[in-house]
């Protein structure tokens, strides 16, 4: 026992040193798992104020370029009310509505319901290898871990942390997380980040065959828990995996996420249903 | 001013400076065909950096954590901060006494400085151990080595850009004249 506190007193930096990195790891080990631990996340209360009091003076200076990208939305929006309105319902007997949105063939998602709530921006990244962005809005005001966040141009990310009145949403520009994708014609495949550069995506498992263009849209898909048709942003270059033969595309993302400033929380209120059943179907097998 | 306060007070500064003009500031080194990583600059290791010499090992190690585990809260990184700080911290002891001419306890109430060590030593001891907390930090952080040089770039990248931050900071928050003389 003399020998064993001689030990200690004689290593006990060594020791120290060692058990604060074991805990260190395990909180990296935690947090990799994407379980996510909410009082070492910037949605915990102190973290929260803190990046509110600085958003509040950064605000004024991106006014301008909001406002135009508000009306650009407004714009879009209102285009697609006229798509759904300007219905002439007097002129055959059965209604007719040409409504020329995409060809959407999954079904789930004719039954979803969606509810938007909006949020500011307090805090964000763009320059680590897993992004992170700080909401105002939480549990108090109805925000669910999993929801989807938009912007006004396109995806954002996941709810992955909740407190009272702060989230934290983990971006699109993330290594941890490949999203559900697909062209306009249909096909499937899995965005990724090149991890980076903020404002390039990667689109894999595209067949070699299919003509893609410049400046196509890459939209979501209902497979993943976004609404789909929601725009991931558009291809800037090809190339051709000499290897495997497979496509890679190169986009463009739609949202700028170095001004982040507004985004969209959307709950799909069938969600947890959807989820429950295919976990259950997975089960049974 | 006792030491503990103006410790803290340089923890709240260094912190403060680190999570609300830095995290903001995304750099490049040259634009985008080249597609250089973006990065920013860490500031934050240095007020290890730049406690009392008599600081025993085990009140740095708890220091260093605290300071990681803060700036992990606001970056949302769980654990990687703290990691390559408790590293630093722990390493700290030994860089000083190899770097200095005399032995550490005959440096009493001072902290390390451009003043007591002059500037060749002084940057050497940054630079090393800023260069450690980088390469440790990236490292976690990427914890894949199928791309060493982008590794390798981004730590020696942000490295020499930290450094340059590290001394604008020394530059503007130390006594001019106490440099001088």
């Amino acid at each position: 026992m003399r020998n064993f506190i001689l030990f200690v007193r004689r290593f006990f930096n060594l020791i120290l040193f060692l058990t604060l990195e074991i805990i260190c790891f395990v909180l990296i080990a935690r947090t990799n798992t994407l379980q996510g631990n909410a009082l070492l996340s910037s949605a915990n209360t102190i973290a929260g104020i803190v990046y509110q009091k600085r958003e509040d003076v950064v605000y004024y200076f991106g006014l301008k370029r909001m406002n135009d990208s508000l009306i650009n939305e407004n714009i879009r929006l209102r285009i697609a009310l006229a798509q759904t309105q300007g219905v002439d319902t007097l002129k055959d007997s059965s209604v007719q509505r040409k409504i020329t949105l995409d060809n959407d063939t999954t079904h789930i998602v004719r039954f979803a319901n969606y509810v938007y709530r909006n949020a500011r921006v307090v805090n964000n990244s763009v320059t680590s290898e897993n992004n992170y962005i700080t909401i105002n809005r939480g549990s108090n005001q109805g925000i669910k871990r999993h929801m989807a966040v938009i912007s006004s141009t396109g995806v954002v990310g996941e709810v992955i942390n909740v407190s009272n009145n702060f989230a934290s949403i983990l971006s699109v520009l993330n290594v941890k997380r490949k999203l559900s994708a697909r062209l306009k014609d249909g096909t499937m495949g899995s965005v990724m980040w090149d991890d980076g550069k903020p404002d390039v995506l990667i689109l894999e498992d595209i067949p070699k065959e299919l003509k893609v263009y410049r400046g196509d849209s890459v939209f979501t898909t209902s497979y993943s828990f976004f609404p789909p048709g929601i725009l991931i942003g558009t291809v800037d270059r090809m190339r051709i995996n000499k290897k495997n033969n497979i496509q890679v595309l190169y986009l463009k993302s739609a949202t700028n996420f170095r001004n982040l400033q507004y985004v969209y929380v959307i709950e799909n209120t069938l969600l947890d249903e959807r989820r429950e059943l295919q976990d259950s179907t997975k089960k049974a097998k | 001013m006792s030491d503990y306060l103006k410790n803290f007070l340089r923890f709240c500064i260094i912190i403060l400076i680190q999570v609300l003009v830095l995290n903001k500031i995304t750099l490049r080194w040259w634009s985008q065909p080249a597609g250089f990583p973006v990065f920013i600059p860490y500031i934050y290791p240095l007020f290890i950096l730049l406690l009392p010499f008599e600081t025993p090992v085990w009140l740095l190690l708890l220091c260093g954590f605290a300071t990681g585990l803060t700036m992990d809260t606001f970056m949302n990184t769980a654990g990687i901060h703290a990691c390559a700080t408790v590293l630093i911290a722990y390493l700290r002891t030994n860089v000083l006494s190899a770097l200095l001419p005399k032995h550490l306890s005959e440096y009493p109430n001072q902290s390390p400085g451009v003043k007591n060590m002059g500037w060749v030593p002084f940057l050497t001891y940054c630079a090393f151990l800023i260069l450690i907390h980088h390469s440790i930090f990236f490292t976690v952080e990427l914890w894949n080595f199928s791309n060493i040089g982008y590794l390798l770039l981004k730590i020696i990248a942000s490295t020499a850009t930290s450094l340059l931050f590290i001394l604008a900071y020394l530059l503007l928050f130390t006594k001019q004249t106490a440099l001088k003389s």
